[in-house]
């Protein structure tokens, strides 16, 4: 039997699981199915995906179905056996082109596999392909990328948000269950909220850096993106630990799963969830934003949380903070793009300097080499003491006032976005970019986990809005058991429209062979006409 | 130009060094686990880490972190607990990530120090001895030479210039990198201005490697690049305070060349200056061939490296306990081993300094006495192995005849520690020059030292058979013992023989004894020079002496 597209857009990992142990399908139709979604869904529509590796897709497929067929279940074969996943083009996997989504890097095949896509393959993971991001993860709406831009499967006409956009948009339209992307001040979480989908960056340290190119060394985490809280947890769980190539990476338990379901088995009565009062007053928010994060205040009470307002002095210098140290290191990571051993380099040049300068001026985009500009600036002597060093003591009183915070409560809120995704070309002024990431970015800096989970489709926009749950520094368990409870208050398609329909042309009413919702979690499973907006509009009428 | 020594009678050189240690004898590179190898093909000892692909990320050696750790110990450094390593940055092919892991304001190991005692004719280059202490007349000056900070980081890759003159980059038709240089762990120590001399500066690396050398660290190869010293010169008037400007020495890839660039370049300087010029900042080469320096590039602009914390490498906790544990490990310094030769060997304090600052020597010569039992016992139980029948009895007769002789029959290690030196920086030192070969590549044993120092200290061979003994097991390799029974050369120490010759050689000299007789007792090296002579130079020249002596009186 073959699965159809229709079947496969809004498969979860649990009915990955199911489907592989009662032989509903294989894991190779599983990949069949993931390509055969993506021509339907991906060219002239999304283009989520820089390149795709159907050949390492099928052999990894090829050895999951064999250990099936020596008499593994999935679940004893890996966390993410069967599962086709999609990575974020600055992540290194053999046998694979790693672009970062620069010209620099077009023809870059990697000569190594970043740790948490080996980890993800070790799971049994199907690697797809590699997914748009802006250049070196430069940006908030994918717009810098060099090859393509990636349109919100919720709307075409709009940028899925950034750096991860392309991880996001797969994901939203149901072309992966899964995907990994980068997170260096929102890149996983700001596109998880303009695409509708869970999208997790655990503390920074959780998940291995080794393999993933640069950008900001201090600030920079992987993490998963998915359609449900559990899903994520799960991906989590595959790629986090220790890894002795990168010695700031942490020994974590791996426990997001079992937290997950704690959320929704246990609750979260007891448990006390900070805001802080000025983020809904902050620059540019938006009354749909305010809105429906008043509402998930609501339900946070209902299931028996406590509210409580917490003062963080300093975040508001975090913008500022984030603005010296992301050059600095961005321009240092980058000096090694020089044209000699690999990367793009101009003909003709007669001298090193001559071909330094004009590869690299012409290798690189505009916001990459205003980044590369402003940490060479920031970083010159005279100037570091001015800028750098400052930033750094900055750094230290914003964690200070996280770690104080969170002697107060267990999680905090925050909107994820002060807005919905924005249509292309719609911010273009680099500072107004910025902005769209002011609640996402201090998290980065104080080195936190934050989950983006999706609390409806805005009243103005009919776009998706996205909750931030933060949480103390490796207490990311935290995270998830809060996400997974309120996430099953809300009754949320994470499947984009377009997704939704392809799905409903071929009469599929209920996605994968496996009805039931895995884990208990509302998988997106369960379609109802404009059931975000009720979910909008219900949060309302609660007031 | 001016003699360094009429130069600085006049002028104050200030001399500060930079000393460049490859951790050569790590299995790894600084930040991943590439072999560290001279000489292997280009390119071969390489990985995504080492060559800066996109995506990789060091991970520090421990090893390299225990061996400056020594490094610092060993010469008087406070051990920094708290200490980062930052980002060099600068654009340059050799480097692969296009900046340098190194360092900060704080390093591993900062404010050491080393004496350095200033001997003989190297302590003649100093004209003025304030702020040293001096030794006993004639004998030279003790002076400390501060150590700023050593620090740790990683070594670049190597350039070829292929085409155009002088192998540079400008003008060449292309160049070629070997990275398997790229990421070796580099020790980088610093010291303060405290050299006045160019002999101070050599002498100063030359303890240092000796020192290096000990803890087994590097194998502090000059020619090979694993040891590497810049200077930093300037001139300032006798009696001023206030430094000249400096330039930066390099190239200087010898402890000749560093002399000979520094007393160059001291001179170039006064040149200038006493001809009213004005002495311009920047890098200069020692060109050893043409016996100049030439200039490098000017640094009248300071190079802004962008240096900043290592986002990758989170900061170093060093606990006292890894202090201690590596502590633990230092083994015996050379100037410990000075001391232990002048108060346990009773060497002279120049032939003890002589052989500790030669490591290679120092360890031949504490191996060759540990092969010597601390007690007093008789000669012929030093061999280990069976010992002829003959030789037996013919050790025995020596012993019988001579009872009243102390040095023979029996000799301590503390005995022998005198003529196995002397073997050592004599005979040994000058076999090593003439054949330019290291003590390690010949067929010389400890063992076999110490049985050659016994035999002529116990009267069985002559000095100069000795002599002759060595060259024999340098070129076979067995043991002198073996030698001198095979070859027959064994001393006359027999003291019927020796009579015999002695009557005879005063028969055959009879107006001779009766000058002596009347007076010139100074014939008594005649007489034993003659018996000597009768006997083709078997004769123990000791007992001819005493025989002589007892038959004229």
């Amino acid at each position: 039997m073959t699965l159809s597209p229709a079947e496969y857009v809004s498969l979860s990992l649990g009915d990955i699981r199911t489907g592989l142990d009662r032989r509903h399908f294989s894991a190779r139709e599983l990949a069949e199915a993931a390509f055969a979604t993506i021509e339907v869904l991906e060219e002239d529509r999304v283009d989520a995906f820089l390149s795709l590796t159907p050949e390492l897709a099928l052999r990894a497929a090829d050895e999951v179905d064999a250990q099936l067929a020596a008499g593994s279940s999935a679940a004893e074969i890996g966390l993410l056996a069967g599962v086709p996943l999609g990575f974020k083009d600055n992540m290194n996997l053999l046998g694979s082109f790693t672009t970062c989504g620069s010209r620099m890097l077009e023809n870059y095949r990697s000569t190594l596999s970043a740790t948490c896509v080996s980890k993800a393959l070790a799971a049994g993971a199907l690697p797809v392909g590699k997914l748009n991001l802006d250049e070196f993860a430069f940006g908030s709406s994918t717009e810098t990328s060099a090859f393509k831009k990636t349109r919100n499967p919720w709307d075409l006409e709009r940028v899925p948000g950034g750096s991860s956009g392309g991880s996001a948009a797969a994901v939203a339209a149901g072309m992966l269950a899964a995907s990994l992307g980068s997170d260096t001040g929102g890149s996983i979480r700001q596109p998880a909220s303009f695409c509708g989908v869970v999208g997790f960056k655990p503390s920074y340290g959780v998940v291995s850096r080794s393999g993933v190119v640069a950008f900001g060394s201090s600030l920079d985490q992987v993490g998963p993106f998915a359609r449900s809280v559990a899903d994520a947890a799960a991906v989590a769980d595959a790629i986090c630990g220790y890894d002795p190539l990168d010695c700031t990476s942490q020994d974590v338990p791996r426990n997001f799963s079992a937290s997950a379901r704690a959320g929704q088995t246990e609750g979260i009565k007891g448990m006390r969830v900070g805001v802080v009062a000025e983020y809904l007053e902050a620059p540019g928010i938006t009354p749909e934003v305010v809105s429906a994060f008043k509402g998930a205040l609501r339900r946070v009470e209902n299931l028996g949380a406590t509210v409580v307002e917490l003062e963080l002095p300093n975040a508001h210098a975090a913008l500022s903070a984030y603005y010296v140290i992301g050059p600095c290191e961005a321009f240092s990571n980058l000096s090694r793009f020089d044209a000699v051993r690999y990367g793009f380099c101009v003909e003709g040049a007669t001298n090193l300097t001559e071909q330094y300068e004009q590869s690299r001026a012409q290798g690189f985009g505009l916001e990459t080499k205003r980044r590369i500009l402003l940490g060479n600036y920031l970083l010159s002597s005279g100037v570091y003491t001015t800028y750098y060093y400052p930033a750094q003591q900055v750094r230290t009183l914003i964690t200070q006032d996280y770690h104080r915070a969170f002697e107060q409560a267990d999680v905090l809120l925050t909107p994820t976005s002060p807005r919905t995704a924005f249509r292309f070309g719609e911010v273009s002024e680099p500072t107004s970019m910025h902005l769209s990431d002011i609640f996402t970015i201090p998290i980065n800096i104080a080195g936190n986990g934050g989950l983006n989970l999706p609390v409806g489709l805005g009243e103005e926009s009919g776009l998706p809005i996205g909750l931030q749950i933060i949480g103390p520094q490796f207490k990311d368990t935290n995270i998830l058991r809060v996400a997974a409870a309120l996430e099953a208050t809300y009754d949320i398609e994470r499947l984009a429209p377009q997704s939704r329909e392809l799905r409903e042309q071929h009469g599929v009413a209920h996605g994968g062979a496996s009805s039931s919702v895995s884990n208990g979690v509302p998988n997106g499973s369960t379609l109802t006409c404009g059931a975000s907006a009720d979910g909008n509009s219900s949060d309302g009428a609660a007031a | 130009m001016k003699s360094l020594e009429t130069v600085l009678q006049e002028w104050e050189a200030v001399i500060g060094l930079e000393v460049h240690t490859e951790l050569t004898t790590l299995n790894s590179k600084m930040f991943c686990s590439c072999k560290v190898e001279y000489g292997a093909p280009p390119n071969t000892h390489v990985c995504p880490v080492c060559l800066g692909m996109p995506g990789t990320l060091p991970v520090p050696n421990r090893a390299a972190i225990e061996s400056i750790v020594l490094a610092g110990l060993a010469t008087g450094c406070a051990i920094e607990k708290h200490s980062m390593f930052y980002r060099k940055h600068y654009f340059y092919p050799d480097m692969a990530k296009n900046f340098q892991t190194t360092q900060g304001p704080v390093a591993f190991c900062m404010r050491g120090g080393l004496d350095l005692e200033v001997l003989g004719a190297s302590a003649g280059e100093r004209a003025h001895l304030e702020g040293t202490t001096p030794l006993a007349p004639e004998e030279g000056y003790r002076t400390r030479i501060g150590i700023t900070r050593i620090h740790l980081e990683e070594d670049a890759g190597k350039l070829v210039h292929v085409g155009g003159e002088s192998g540079r980059i400008a003008g060449a038709d292309y160049s070629l990198v070997d990275y398997n240089r790229c990421g070796t762990p580099l020790m980088e120590l610093v010291t303060e201005p405290d050299l006045r001399t160019p002999e101070e500066a050599r002498l100063f690396l030359q303890k240092l490697r000796t020192i290096y050398l000990t803890l087994a660290i590097s194998n502090c190869s000059m020619e090979q690049g694993s040891l590497r010293c810049d200077g930093n010169v300037s001139l300032r008037p006798r009696g001023s305070e206030k430094l000249g400007t400096k330039t930066e020495l390099k190239n200087m890839n010898s402890f000749k060349n560093l002399h000979d660039g520094l007393a160059f370049e001291i001179c170039r300087q006064a040149g200038i200056l006493e001809e009213g010029g004005r002495v311009i900042q920047e890098t200069r080469h020692w060109e050893p061939a043409s016996r100049r320096t030439i200039s490098m590039r000017s640094k009248e602009t300071v190079d802004d490296y962008r240096l900043f914390p290592d986002p990758d490498l989170t900061p170093y906790h060093l606990s006292d306990e890894f202090i201690a544990r590596v502590g633990a490990r230092l083994p015996e310094l050379p100037d410990a081993r000075v001391g232990r030769y002048v108060a346990e060997c009773a060497l002279s304090p120049a032939d003890a300094r002589a052989l500790a600052d030669d490591i290679d020597l120092a360890r031949f010569f504490d191996a060759a006495l540990a092969t010597v039992p601390g007690e007093t016992v008789p000669a012929d139980e030093i061999r280990t192995e069976a010992v002829p029948t003959d030789e037996a009895h013919a050790q025995a007769e020596i012993k019988g005849v001579a009872p009243d002789s102390p040095a023979m029959g029996s000799t301590t290690a503390a005995e022998l520690a005198k003529p196995l030196a002397n073997l050592l920086l004599n005979e040994v030192n000058a076999y090593l020059n003439a054949e330019q070969v290291a003590l390690a590549q010949t067929r010389l044993e400890p063992q076999h030292l110490a049985e050659l120092a016994r035999l002529i200290a116990d009267g069985t061979i002559s000095s100069k058979q000795g002599r002759e003994v060595l060259a024999l097991v340098f070129a076979k390799g067995i043991s002198p013992g073996e030698l001198v029974e095979e070859l027959g050369i064994k001393q006359v120490s027999d003291t019927g023989q020796i009579e015999t010759v002695a009557h005879t050689v005063l028969s055959n000299n009879a107006d001779k004894v009766a000058e002596y007789r009347a007076g010139k007792t100074g014939l008594l090296g005649f007489f034993v020079g003659e018996a000597i002579k009768a006997t083709g130079g078997t004769a123990n020249p000791k007992l001819l002496n005493q025989t002589f002596q007892r038959l004229l009186n």
